[in-house]
């Protein structure tokens, strides 16, 4: 028994983390977070495909690593230090969604060579709440209409949820862009009438909604590690009243919350994602509680650290804002806090 | 990354689990609420329930078999304290004695203090009190005055000691006491005092709950042998600090099962009532996930304890969210549960499987026993986080 990660895991973290530190910093991608209509450079992308981070999950025959929910919160964590654009979770799930339906093996080999980006569109509703419109499989093709389907310009193809079942539609799409307060994402309402393919019942998604959960968890930990971080460098560098404001105790306690939520986070996303890969009994709940805790605990530490910056906190030119903004998107995607409160009660019988 | 448990400790488990099937006579909210149930009586069986343990190799688990341990190790022991907790076992009544001062004087005590002090301590034979805190010393601790100055081969002790748990039920109090006023941390020493000797005073104080399990003490020229001293003269401070550490183990995951089972109590409860939507269905999931986040904590304290990792001060947070969570977690449940779930557990009507008023008022202790939550972000924000002290 032991929490610590096993050797490889080390080590992945340790390659990940240097690689995205020397490509992926995020005075590089923010031109691409502001500017470039994928939301991250065609070069980087295919370094993410070369370090493997696409076919993470995939089995080696399509050019996959094989790996688990373990390493994909590896990555995903420090994809989320860096404050990483792009659709790297995105792809990793619809490609998990394709694996566990089978017979797309030529697809996957292209995901994992970063030669085709696929991507899951869920969103019945821009709202939540009421359903807006169903979209409906039928007679080979998917019809309706799609909210915040994320990264959508970039999108060869869709895995489009509908109530028989997850469906592969091959684009191009009609879309229409939606940004959203986080300038880095590239959702869009994509409106569908398109042949489609049935991938397997609605329960063939259960596996990729947790790998969803997990790993924006995982990205939503990176996140408020590196927000921590940088108040609690600038709690010890920053001086009012001729002390340093990390001597004030009513700074201390803030950064002791936020540490405590910080480091929570990880035993539960840790623990969520040893659960999927050892399917243990517990792992509806854990998947559900990492993702809902993750939530809140985010927007709590990034907030937090927005109020010890003060003034520079609000500004564009910190790169605070965004991991604040990053990590509304995560809450409410992936599984909103809305739903996963409903899968952990659903675990228990309620 | 590995969180199953090793087959010995898996066989451990399924061990304690038919133990606690064949030996447990009721759950402890049962005998909570039995109508004939008095604090003496609770007390008594909290006794009976420590011998029941003991005799059956379940207590002193992490102790070496040569003073009544089992000499096992802190997985076993938070496996253990997960399962009673599981099983809803009463509390044992040493409790501060064996989660206190038993790693006091294993660690730093004389041989002859380890066999004379142990083995009573694990029978329930000798029950002991805490006392640190003072009148003028909470959590500034190492603000206190209660003095003991050497007479020949006895020290001479005067002052009081406050909020002492199980004070009105002791038999012994573990006390730090003031050698020397003019060394703040250096001038404290640990002193295990007789509270039958002469010149000593207990008197119970009435707690929030209505319940008297602590008490205050006031030392009064009371001459304790000089061999009832812990280590050496002036290594008090030194000696309870060490102490606090060993009181954390993995509690959160003893904590988890108790809360998740009142938890799915509260569900069932609402559900009964027509409550479980909207906005209450949102409050117990919230609940249900905080208890969840808080079951990962413990067990990623119990599985750095298999790796032999011993938890630093970092197990500060721990005890905030544990403490903090059932606060919140007691205060919800009474929102949800209207007037209810304030009834006293001998009221008409009460609701029979968690007795929610008592929980309520229980909760606030938490927070302030053993470090509260304040002291404890001190500890976090210096020794964990190495922020500038003002």
């Amino acid at each position: 028994m032991q929490f610590d990660l096993s050797d490889d895991q080390r080590l992945l973290r340790e390659s990940t983390r240097s690689f995205l530190a020397a490509e992926a910093p995020l005075e590089k991608t923010r031109r691409a977070m502001e500017d470039d209509p994928r939301g991250i450079e065609a070069g980087l992308w295919h370094k993410l495909a070369e370090m493997g981070f696409l076919g993470l999950l995939l089995p080696p025959a399509v050019g996959g690593q094989g790996l688990g929910a373990v390493e994909l919160a590896v990555v995903l964590e420090e994809a989320g230090r860096v404050c990483l654009p792009g659709p790297l979770l995105d792809v990793i799930v619809a490609a998990a969604v394709l694996a566990d339906a089978g017979g797309h093996e030529p697809l996957l080999r292209e995901i994992a060579a970063g030669a085709s980006r696929v991507v899951v569109a869920r969103a019945d509703a821009p709202f939540a709440g009421a359903v807006q419109s169903q979209t409906i499989f039928s007679d080979g093709r998917v019809r309706g209409t799609k909210y915040f389907v994320p990264f959508a310009p970039a999108a060869d193809a869709l895995v489009v949820t509908t109530p028989s079942g997850p469906c592969l539609v091959r684009g191009p799409f009609a879309l229409t862009p939606t940004p959203t307060l986080d300038q880095a994402q590239r959702f869009a309402t994509v409106t569908l009438d398109h042949p489609a393919s049935l991938l397997g019942p609605p329960a063939l998604l259960t596996r990729s909604d947790r790998l969803a959960a997990v790993g924006a968890s995982a990205m939503l930990l990176g996140l408020m590690s590196r927000a921590f971080e940088m108040s609690h460098g600038y709690a010890q560098t920053r001086e009012a009243f001729r002390r340093p404001i990390g001597s004030f105790q009513v700074i201390q306690h803030k950064l002791a919350d936020m540490l405590l939520r910080l480091e929570s986070t990880r035993s539960a996303v840790y623990r969520a994602a040893w659960c999927v890969d050892a399917n243990d009994d517990a792992t509806a709940l854990a998947c559900a509680s990492a993702k809902a805790y993750a939530g809140d605990a985010g927007r709590f530490v990034c907030g937090e650290a927005i109020q010890i910056h003060g003034g520079i906190g609000f500004t564009w030119e910190l790169e605070l804002h965004w991991y604040f903004k990053r990590t509304k998107t995560l809450e409410q995607h992936y599984g909103s806090t809305e739903e996963q409160l409903e899968l952990a009660l659903s675990a228990l019988g309620y | 990354m590995d969180l199953h448990l090793e087959p010995a400790h898996l066989a451990f488990r399924e061990e304690v689990r038919a133990w606690l099937r064949a030996n447990l006579p009721r759950p402890w909210r049962e005998c909570l609420r039995d109508p004939a149930a008095t604090e003496d009586s609770l007390m008594a069986l909290r006794r009976r329930w420590q011998r029941t343990l003991y005799t059956a190799g379940y207590l002193g688990m992490d102790w070496p078999a040569a003073w009544g341990g089992r000499g096992a190790t802190e997985v076993e022991k938070a496996i253990l304290e997960a399962e009673l907790a599981a099983a809803d076992a009463p509390p044992i009544l040493n409790l501060l004695g064996i989660s206190l001062l038993g790693p006091a004087l294993i660690h730093h005590a004389t041989e002859a203090q380890r066999r004379r002090f142990l083995p009573p301590m694990l029978a329930a034979d000798e029950i002991w009190c805490q006392g640190f805190s003072e009148p003028g010393a909470g959590s500034d601790l190492a603000a206190l005055k209660t003095s003991a100055v050497l007479d020949g081969d006895h020290f001479v002790v005067n002052g009081q000691k406050v909020w002492t748990t199980f004070g009105p039920w002791a038999d012994w109090i573990f006390a730090l006491v003031r050698t020397d006023p003019k060394d703040r941390y250096g001038g404290i020493s640990f002193l295990l005092i007789k509270l039958d000797t002469p010149g000593v005073t207990v008197r119970p104080l009435r707690q929030i709950t209505g319940e008297s399990e602590f008490g205050e003490i006031f030392f009064e020229d009371a001459r304790v042998p000089r061999e009832n001293l812990v280590g050496q003269i002036g290594e008090g401070w030194r000696i309870a600090m060490t102490v606090l550490m060993y009181e954390r183990g993995a509690a959160s995951l003893g904590h988890a099962e108790r809360f998740g089972r009142d938890i799915l109590q509260l569900a069932a409860a609402l559900r009964r009532h027509g409550r479980l939507a909207g906005a209450a269905r949102e409050k117990v999931a919230r609940l249900l996930v905080e208890n969840e986040v808080m079951r990962a904590n413990g067990l990623r304290t119990l599985a750095n304890f298999a790796a032999g990792k011993v938890p630093g001060p970092e197990s500060s947070i721990e005890k905030i969210y544990w403490s903090e969570f059932d606060r919140r977690f007691r205060e919800t449940a009474l929102d949800l549960l209207g007037p209810g779930g304030q009834l006293a557990r001998t009221s008409p009507g009460a609701l029979p499987d968690v007795d929610w008023a008592r929980e309520f008022l229980w909760a606030r202790a938490g927070t302030i026993y053993a470090g509260s939550s304040e002291v404890q972000r001190n500890i976090i924000s210096k020794r964990v986080l190495g922020l500038p002290q003002a």
